[in-house]
């Protein structure tokens, strides 16, 4: 579905020159979980930005359904984060002035399909936040702001969630709660790809891929995992 | 949910923001709004003593001065008898003056336009006293003299009826209902008028062609006042072509007394109206730079719509709405405190105007405003448009 091919990411020049990424190839199917492991600087969250379109690799191709996207512009760009693929943030990156239910409906408004609060709602209540839809971030708990910007990935019904350290701001616990919810949106046959330095919460996914200089030094398969490229 | 619904969120939480953001456009429209008001209150000031004068046109024979009693205001010595105007001249005067003010005003309506007011000014002798008989058009006086206030009786009506001045009545104790001979021919007096405290308080009028009568000047008047409706009527260019197209007559322009002061009083508005526009221009920049800011500060949001779905120019659009919030706003506080500022500068500006604020001005003040706003929005909203999801969190 999609797929990675000899991407490399240089920032900078002569002698400022920093390599991010250094000719990474991987491969992400229908269903898998993978995450993504590195100490900071490894060039996971480059990485995670080039597979999801908000960053171009230096070189290399990026395919999604048998399409480059690498080379997209911005207009081709903002159909695939309309459809395809949705972002959470380690930061929830919520919008201060809308309340827990606008958040969710951002995505459905610049979509222009602006009457869909009731498929909002019902998302809202499947990451268990039904009671809280009228409030502000600010007055929301780390861990229900997470749900909130999951429920908002969620309501454009994306195939690929990409996830840059998602219980990274949060405690074990809430952390977990998290967790469980992408297994569930797992379940329902979408890709994850996450990103994370802890490995408690990487050992969660099927399949871990450890990043070290901008290379995958390591790919570990769990249960259900399974790399086919 | 609609975009400009995700707008009006983010302002009312920045309000102070967005305020301060306005600011520009404020100081801008406050400064035209209150430029423009005081001039308006000082321009009708002047334009209302102007009024008083009565004529702004007059016309009389070549060579010899007349005095034609124009209010208080004395534009020469009496010489009567010397010289006539022929009443034949009326109408050629009548189509230049109407045709002038058509072609000012840009207007098609066949009527008559102009007040002209034909004067016939006679000595006669009445109870040994000598009076100066003025033979008028009642109607076309009455329209000219805006002033004038009949105490006791009536104003003119009918042929061999007199109105009295003031002091006349009084020195010559004439009442309401008296008869009294002009040159011989008798004349009932209908009515007395209150004093105006210029010549006309001396003076008796009769109908024209009762004067023209009494004193064997049929088909002669002394003089033609003339009165064109309008403050901004071309007046000196009607005096030029009534003295190139008719002869023997001389027409004087008014307005040439008060146009020094008139003269005086553009100058000073264009002045301060060129002001004004500096200080729009300088707000104008005062907005681009404070809604570049307001880019900065945002481009965590920014890259958070982008990277739920917003395109480039929904990212404008949203600037864009903002801007025309920020107008809007701009323009209502600054039409305000534009009024109030010229409530209190105005006194001090033209003495004893009474600054009244001008509702005409609220809508030119938001549209401008709201212009303003959303052309000095439109470079940082573009720039808004071109931020990158990954440098927008990056910069964090």
């Amino acid at each position: 579905m999609l797929e990675i091919k000899n991407i490399s990411k240089i920032y900078g020049q002569g002698t400022a020159k920093v390599v991010a990424l250094n000719n990474v190839s991987l491969c992400v199917n229908e269903g898998d979980f993978i995450a993504i492991m590195g100490p900071s600087g490894s060039g996971k969250s480059t990485l995670l930005n080039i597979i999801g379109g908000l960053d171009y690799p230096s070189s290399g191709e990026v395919i999604l359904d048998g399409k480059r996207i690498d080379n997209l512009n911005e207009n081709d760009l903002v159909d695939i984060r309309r459809g395809k693929i949705a972002y959470v943030f380690q930061q929830y990156h919520l919008l201060p002035s809308l309340t827990a239910l606008e958040n969710v409906l951002l995505p459905l408004t610049f979509c222009g399909a602006d009457k869909k609060d009731q498929k909002a709602l019902d998302i809202l209540k499947r990451v268990g936040l039904e009671k809280r839809t009228e409030h502000k971030p600010s007055q929301l708990s780390g861990g229900e702001q997470q749900r909130i910007a999951i429920a908002r990935a969620l309501v454009n019904d994306p195939s690929i969630i990409l996830a840059d350290e998602p219980t990274g701001n949060m405690d074990q616990k809430t952390g977990m709660g998290i967790l469980d919810l992408f297994h569930q949106l797992n379940e329902d046959g979408r890709s994850i790809i996450m990103v994370s330095h802890n490995p408690g919460i990487a050992k969660q996914a099927k399949e871990i891929i450890v990043l070290q200089d901008g290379q995958i030094v390591d790919k570990i398969s769990q249960e259900g995992g399974d790399n086919k490229c | 949910m609609k975009l400009y619904q995700i707008v009006a969120r983010d302002v009312t939480r920045r309000k102070k923001r967005v305020l301060y953001t306005s600011l520009g456009v404020v100081i801008g429209v406050t400064t035209i709004v209150a430029v423009l008001t005081i001039a308006l209150a000082g321009e009708t000031k002047i334009y209302s003593q102007l009024e008083k004068y009565g004529a702004n046109l007059i016309v009389m024979p070549a060579i010899n001065d007349i005095d034609v009693g124009l209010g208080s205001l004395s534009l020469g010595t009496l010489a009567v008898g010397e010289n006539y105007i022929s009443e034949d001249k009326l109408p050629q005067i009548r189509q230049i003056t109407d045709g002038k003010i058509r072609q000012a005003l840009r207007i098609e309506d066949e009527g008559d336009i102009a007040t002209i007011a034909p004067k016939l000014y006679m000595n006669a002798g009445v109870k040994e006293t000598s009076v100066i008989v003025v033979g008028v058009d009642p109607q076309e006086e009455r329209k000219l003299k805006t002033w004038w206030r009949v105490s006791e009786g009536r104003y003119l009506k009918g042929p061999d009826e007199a109105l009295v001045g003031a002091t006349v009545a009084e020195l010559l104790k004439f009442n309401v209902e008296d008869k009294i001979a002009l040159n011989g021919r008798e004349v009932t007096i209908t009515g007395i008028l209150e004093e105006t405290g210029a010549n006309e308080d001396y003076q008796v009028f009769v109908p024209m062609e009762t004067a023209q009568k009494a004193f064997n000047k049929g088909g002669l008047v002394s003089s033609i006042d003339i009165r064109a409706l309008c403050s901004a009527c071309p007046t000196t260019d009607i005096a030029s072509s009534i003295n190139e197209n008719i002869p023997g007559v001389r027409a004087v322009a008014v307005k040439q007394i008060s146009e020094t002061e008139m003269g005086m009083m553009e100058k000073i508005s264009k002045f301060l109206l060129a002001l004004a526009g500096i200080t729009l221009a300088v707000g104008c920049f005062g907005v681009v730079n404070t809604m570049m800011t307001s880019v900065h500060e945002r481009i965590k949001d920014i890259g958070i719509m982008k990277a739920v779905g917003a395109s480039r120019n929904q990212i404008i659009k949203i600037f864009l709405y903002e801007a025309i919030i920020i107008g809007g706003a701009g323009g209502f506080l600054g039409y305000v405190a534009g009024t109030l500022l010229a409530y209190l500068v105005g006194p001090l500006v033209f003495k004893g105007v009474a600054v009244t604020y001008v509702p005409q001005y609220f809508l030119p003040s938001l549209v401008v405003a709201t212009f303003i706003a959303v052309i000095a929005a439109v470079y940082p909203a573009f720039r808004a448009s071109k931020i990158k999801i990954a440098d927008a969190f990056r910069s964090l």
